[in-house]
């Protein structure tokens, strides 16, 4: 029965392809065409379900031979990617109860996003987020997962920014997709690394081999993954997307956040974990953060004043817990809780809006006591401990300022220095800047100037040039000494700016990094 | 070398050449435009029948013509191509065709000549990826400029065309020279090698040259020479300086074809390397620094850019710096990697710049302030834009996945740091290209101009069409163009390898 694995992530890509073509030629479009597009999505999903389940029983009766092959991907070199599917175990599991959440969720969105603008773009992601999904949790290799983890990636971008009209709506989406990027480059290099330490990216075929692999190597293995799944199940410090991530419509927020999507930071470390229990630096990272972000989501949930805020802390919260427990070895356990989490939460986010109406009467109730009265642990919960702008202070401004900075670098230094023609790069939008740029020409023509070259050689002829008739100028017929004290003071001027400049944090960090480069590669 | 009959890759460069002229003579308008076409399409045929006669088994030279052209210099017209070069042949034919769709109905004066250089240049430029004698390169190298100078100064859109054409112009002969010097050195030396007669010793050809010893610190300086030759045209920091003027300058689909195909890598990874092996396993750490930096450096410039051309200039600057880096990690995945990237360049970066070009024909600007909440009224050109978007920063399921993939994965098993670095410039690719989508394509509509928008024509729709369906196949099935330069790419990495002390 293994070759029904490979229709399992299949047909929600199919599904999504129809729906994407035919909106783009307008042969689905508007409310009239939004049953076919629902029903499209729907058996789509609902088959992909049944044909989970069926996996599923046949794995139960041990009918499936562990792994299924359907042909190669990717070969270069030594490097050979097939595109292969796990069809027993855990994976399995996960997908049956995945897959039966998706289609439930597709069903119920039907309603939720009647004629709303978007309606066959929602069906559109939604269907290709369920066939990343499934494709993330069966694929056999790493590369395969790796590619579902993307695309469901890019779909949360993509109902984040749902309201794409909205300018929150599109910094969030912008803001999470770059911050799971540096998950995503965990990603690749533990792909790179599994690759040139045990030769192979099959996940089963890692699992085995890290056996014989020395502690170190496992151990750095280990950790690019587990970066890859802390940032994906929004662990510390990655925690604030969870709350930017709310954004989008409800169904998608219980698809993506609530049930399917954020486990598979957990998923990937539990799939692992023969290499992860390898290496004890990687089970110590997973106990710490899981600890902490349990903790810091148990605070900041303690003031949150909103039903989707403070689902999302709980979410969080409870993925703290998973990650400890696979830290502490307690594999099973973290499964257990895995399924019953998704279970839970699905529920729980797809009725939050109707919740509302639920406890309309009801006064809300205070904050505890207990954090009420400490008012420095209160603000923090509030401010969700500043971890938004740390790293905008950290990592944002930084690498912003340093763009800047080149930016101005390139026209100005390096644009000139090659000697173009003319500077064509600004370009006149208004009168102001024509008058201005005027005004600079003027000046710079009152000064005294022997040549004029253009480009590195002749700059350096009109230099030359000019530096003779100055003296000839200044040193000869006006006498020695007048300027010298003028000129001594612009030197240091001149010198204090420099100073400025390259003491400036991101000099000092780039220096180090620059070094470590080269360092690295001799 | 397997010699033909048949002169094929002869008709290919000729038949857009002759056209040229054809196109340009015709007095009516539109029947010259149908003519430049039609011949086009017609070289695109020719161009996938040699990728059908092509063996991909093969590591030599294939389709390959000899004439004597020069005989007292011992040059010769010598084409020919294996499983590095044969792809970029219908790449070309169809970035020329897309070129031409996209300019059909946006050239006001003197249509005639600019579809005929349109032609000429995409002969050239096939001519350029044939050449298999480094005389018969250069001359195609050099026959370049007179298309582009014509193109940019002519039809550009900003005030300063004509300065951008001169300033581009002047940029490749610069690097010409040092091209023209590398190829003298290399005949003179092959002249010392086979018994010191010059000229009757004198070559020129690629096959034989590659064959020829070459003394330890000739290797240096011919591998400089070539590096810088090329690194202008590739552009790599601090040569780049050409590429955001002109697109800023030039009209959007000549910059399309000027991004789509990077012929100055591609010179990278025909001569410099190849004809000076121990230079290149040498000063490979050099190319990969100089990679990495201009990876980070086009990236977070681009990342303050506020213009769609200049930013996509600039991702272009960074995504040759990946490439690069790829190239210079010398094992097969980052090879391969970096092929299949260049091959990607010729949808991915044109595409974009042709998008920006409609948005430009649009509205009369690129600027993210004159722009804003284009989603709304134009979802087919956003939908587009996203996923040629999506294919230049590398998610899986577009082209640009299994290319970043093999280049990373090469570059981490060399120098694993810059593989990181490598890492941090496909982050940073993601928030360059993003942010300044959700400036100009997201957000509300600040601009009344803005509402009364066009969406994509079909003919625009169609000439997109073509490369986003590509970037998909190409997305979920590399293994078609990783098998056809398999054995090719294992031919390259043996010979420098092989030299290596």
């Amino acid at each position: 029965m293994d070759f029904l694995v490979a229709f399992i992530p299949l047909l929600p890509f199919i599904a999504a392809a129809i729906i994407g073509f035919g909106n783009l030629f307008n042969y689905i479009d508007g409310v009239q065409s939004e049953r076919i597009t629902a029903v499209i999505a729907k058996s789509a999903i609902t088959l992909s379900c049944l044909l989970a389940i069926a996996l599923l029983a046949a794995d139960l009766m041990a009918l499936n031979s562990g792994i299924f092959i359907v042909g190669q991907w990717l070969s270069s070199g030594n490097l050979s990617i097939e595109l292969n599917f796990i069809s027993t175990g855990f994976s399995v599991i996960v997908a049956a109860l995945f897959s039966i959440i998706l289609a439930v969720i597709t069903h119920f969105s039907m309603n939720y996003i009647h004629s709303e603008a978007g309606f066959h773009r929602f069906y559109f992601v939604l269907s290709l987020f369920s066939s990343g999904m499934l494709l993330l949790i069966l694929s056999g290799n790493a590369a395969g997962t790796f590619i579902g983890w993307e695309i469901a990636g890019l779909c949360s971008y993509l109902l984040i920014s749902f309201a794409y009209d909205r300018p929150v709506a599109a910094i969030n989406a912008t803001r999470v997709f770059v911050t799971n990027r540096i998950g995503d480059a965990g990603f690749i290099l533990g792909i790179a690394l599994s690759f040139y330490f045990s030769g192979t990216i099959d996940w089963v075929r890692l699992n085995e081999i890290s056996e014989t692999l020395a502690t170190p190597t496992v151990t750095v293995i280990s950790l690019a993954f587990v970066i890859a799944a802390i940032a994906k199940s929004a662990q510390l410090p990655f925690t604030p997307w969870l709350a930017r991530a709310m954004e989008g419509p409800t169904p998608s927020s219980a698809v993506f956040y609530g049930a399917v999507m954020i486990h598979s930071g957990v998923f990937l470390v539990i799939l692992l974990h023969p290499m992860i229990e390898k290496a004890p630096l990687a089970m110590a990272l997973l106990v710490v953060v899981g600890l902490f972000t349990a903790i810091y989501s148990f605070i900041v949930g303690l003031t949150q004043t909103d039903v989707k805020s403070s689902v999302c802390f709980a979410i969080s919260g409870q993925l703290g817990l998973m990650f400890l427990e696979c830290g502490l070895g307690l594999w099973e356990l973290a499964t257990w809780h895995l399924c019953a989490h998704a279970i839970v939460r699905c529920y729980q986010v797809l009725t939050a809006p109707s919740f509302l109406f639920y406890v309309h009467r009801n006064p809300m109730k205070l904050v505890t006591p207990y954090i009420a009265n400490k008012r420095w642990l209160y603000i923090a919960s509030l401010q969700r401990f500043w971890l938004d702008p740390i790293a905008d202070r950290t990592l944002v401004r930084p690498i912003n300022g340093l763009g800047h900075d080149l930016d101005r670098f390139d026209k100005n230094i390096i644009d000139r220095a090659m000697g173009a023609p003319v500077s064509t790069n600004y370009t006149i939008s208004s009168l102001t800047q024509l008058e201005k740029n005027l005004d600079k020409k003027a000046q710079h023509e009152i000064q005294v100037e022997f040549v004029r070259g253009s480009g590195m050689v002749g700059k350096l002829f009109e230099w030359i040039a000019n530096i003779m008739s100055w003296f000839e100028d200044r040193l000869v017929l006006r006498g020695i000494g007048m300027d010298m004290v003028g000129i001594g003071s612009k030197l240091g001027q001149a010198a204090i700016t420099f100073e400025q400049f390259i003491l400036k944090p991101r000099y000092l960090v780039l220096f180090v990094f620059i070094v470590l480069m080269i360092a690295a590669s001799i | 070398m397997i010699e033909t009959d048949f002169p094929l890759l002869s008709l290919i460069i000729v038949i857009p050449l002759l056209g040229a002229v054809l196109a340009g003579s015709i007095r009516n308008i539109d029947i010259s435009k149908q003519i430049a076409f039609f011949i086009a399409l017609f070289t695109l045929l020719l161009t996938i029948f040699a990728l059908l006669l092509f063996d991909a088994d093969k590591s030599e030279f294939q389709l390959v013509e000899r004439h004597p052209w020069i005989p007292i210099l011992n040059i010769e017209y010598l084409v020919g191509v294996d499983g590095i070069s044969v792809l970029f042949l219908p790449m070309t034919a169809i970035v020329t065709i897309i070129a031409m769709l996209a300019s059909w109905n946006a050239i006001s004066h003197s249509s005639r000549f600019h579809f005929a250089l349109l032609l000429a240049l995409e002969g050239i430029s096939i001519g350029i990826y044939c050449a298999l004698d480094t005389v018969l390169f250069f001359l195609f190298w050099e026959l370049t400029l007179p298309p582009f100078f014509f193109l940019i100064g002519l039809w550009g859109i900003g005030s300063q065309r004509r300065s951008a054409a001169m300033k581009y112009t002047l940029f490749m002969l610069a690097g010409g020279v040092t091209l023209l010097l590398a190829i003298i050195v290399l005949a003179t030396n092959h002249a010392t090698q086979a018994g010191g007669q010059i000229p009757n010793d004198l070559s020129f050809s690629l096959p034989v040259l590659l064959t020829t010893p070459l003394p330890h610190d000739l290797q240096t300086l011919v591998f400089l020479l070539l590096l810088f030759g090329f690194a202008v045209k590739s552009p790599l920091v601090p040569l780049h300086t050409w590429l955001p003027t002109v697109a800023m300058e030039g009209p959007a689909h000549v910059v399309a074809i000027l991004v789509g195909l990077k012929l100055g890598v591609y010179g990278i990874l025909r001569f410099t390397m190849p004809l000076a092996p121990v230079a290149a396993v040498e000063f490979s750490w050099v190319l990969s620094v100089i990679g990495a930096f201009t990876l980070i450096y086009g990236a977070l410039i681009a990342l303050q850019q506020t213009n769609l051309r200049r930013l996509l200039a600039y991702a272009s600057i960074s995504h040759v710096g990946l490439v690069m880096v790829g190239i210079a990690s010398l094992n097969m995945q980052g090879f391969q990697g970096a092929v299949f990237q260049l091959i990607n360049f010729t949808f991915v970066a044109s595409s974009l710049m042709l998008i920006a070009g409609f948005i430009q024909h649009r509205f009369g600007s690129t600027e993210a302030v004159h722009l804003g909440g284009l989603a709304k009224v134009m979802p087919k050109l956003t939908c587009f834009y996203f996923l040629f978007m999506l294919a230049s920063i590398g998610v899986p399921g577009t082209s640009g996945f299994p290319a970043e993939l093999l280049m990373i994965v090469g570059a981490l098993g060399t120098h694993s740091v810059l593989g990181v670095a490598a890492l941090f410039g496909a982050i940073l690719g993601a928030a360059y290209m993003l942010s300044f989508t959700r400036k100009t394509f997201f957000g509300p509509i600040v601009h009344n101009y803005v509402n009364q928008a066009i969406d994509l024509q079909p003919r625009e729709i169609i000439l997109l069409l073509i490369p986003a369906l590509l970037i998909l196949w190409f997305g979920l099935y590399p293994d078609y163009i990783l098998n056809i330069n398999q054995v090719s790419s294992e031919a390259w990495l043996s010979r420098l390898i092989t030299k290596t002390p």
